[in-house]
């Protein structure tokens, strides 16, 4: 099922690629897939994109609610590397996400979560209906390697972009220190205080994303990135990211 | 002390062992890079669980001169090619950092060199 929305011609989307529900154990439960989408039209988005941590299994509530709610949507996870790196990786169909989903718990640890500690991880339905709580650790890096991510997000045609780059914990910044440039990402995200003149220096010339990284809604719509796209689709993105054609809000 | 000495404190295995005769008079304990890149001194020994490529990248830039994985972490092949073309020499140990670090810094107190650096994660 390809559930993006088709566009009648190019034109300018606005987008938030980084987004956690209430499946992420450090997200605050107001985050159903309902009040993301109210709160993503209200700031004006007209794409997101659903990054629970290691897990993708609100995207089918999510899908149908963008789909109600005249979303553009994306599906995903947010992909804790054994360098404990953040990478979020994104498809167009919820099949694929759940795919991928499936292969990134295979390299979980056998832990529970502990609710109390973490945080609940409410798995739900597209009324905001708690269908679940996921009972695996989900806020805990996985055995994947960056470089395994990077290649099985590309093999299965997602996008693969380092999340948060600029952030002192869990980043490409603070666990590699520097980047030799041929890692493969299709972009690096900057959160609202990434300073990019200075990360350059490090990191080197990407092409680059905004990400709210949102877990309250709150911060949803503090940062957006706009480009000319036929289609919310992995392609279009990338093609708009490969041609320098994504702009940065704030730049 | 030299990479011998490394080896036989801290029950170590030599991936990459370029100089066995290698002397390293400091130590550093982190595993976030950019930590280390920031702090780590020359001539030290590198003690950490970040068994990455980039490991090597940092350890040149800053003048590590010996990189020891802790844990039993494996040391993946691209790593181990980087080490060799930069002359670092990578170790594997069963210990874990604690432990790693602290042998190393009896050794070096022993031996009247300057002391461990250790930051926690």
């Amino acid at each position: 099922m390809r559930v993006f929305i088709p566009l009648p011609y190019d034109r300018i989307m606005r987008f938030d690629l980084h987004i956690h529900s209430c499946l992420s154990p450090c997200a605050s439960l107001e985050m159903s897939p309902q009040a993301i989408a109210r709160r993503a039209r209200e700031v004006g988005l007209d794409g997101i994109a659903l990054c629970d941590h290691n897990s993708a299994r609100n995207a089918p509530a999510f899908a149908e609610v963008c789909a109600q709610a005249g979303l553009a949507a994306l599906h995903g996870m947010e992909i804790a590397t054994s360098e404990e790196v953040h990478l979020t990786t994104l498809f167009d169909t919820v099949e694929a996400a759940l795919l991928m989903s499936d292969w990134v718990y295979t390299a979980l640890p056998e832990r529970l979560n502990q609710p109390e500690v973490f945080g609940d991880q409410a798995v739900v339905n597209a009324d905001d209906t708690i269908n679940a709580f996921e009972p695996r650790m989900l806020s805990t890096p996985t055995r994947w390697r960056l470089c395994e991510v990077v290649a099985e997000s590309h093999r299965r045609g997602g996008l693969c972009i380092a999340a948060h780059a600029d952030r002192p914990s869990f980043s490409v910044h603070s666990q590699l220190g520097v980047l030799a440039g041929d890692e493969g990402f299709d972009a690096l995200e900057w959160t609202i205080h990434a300073n990019r003149n200075a990360c350059r220096k490090q990191l080197g010339d990407w092409p680059g994303l905004r990400g709210s990284d949102a877990h309250t809604l709150e911060a949803i719509g503090t940062v957006w990135n706009e480009a000319t796209l036929s289609a919310f689709s992995v392609q279009a993105i990338q093609d708009a990211l490969k041609a320098g054609g994504v702009r940065l809000f704030p730049a | 002390m030299t990479l011998s000495d490394l080896l036989a404190a801290c029950e170590a295995t030599a991936v990459v062992a370029p100089d066995a005769q290698v002397s390293v008079s400091r130590a550093y304990t982190s595993d976030l890079l950019s930590d280390v890149m920031a702090h780590a001194p020359e001539e030290s020994v590198l003690i950490t669980i970040q068994n990455h490529l980039n490991t090597v990248a940092v350890a040149t830039l800053v003048g590590c001169r010996a990189i020891l994985i802790c844990h039993g972490r494996a040391i993946p092949e691209e790593m181990a090619a980087a080490a060799r073309s930069e002359q670092v020499a990578i170790l594997t140990t069963p210990i874990n950092q604690f432990e790693a670090s602290n042998r190393i810094g009896s050794c070096l107190t022993t031996q009247g060199h300057a002391r461990v650096h250790s930051v926690a994660v």
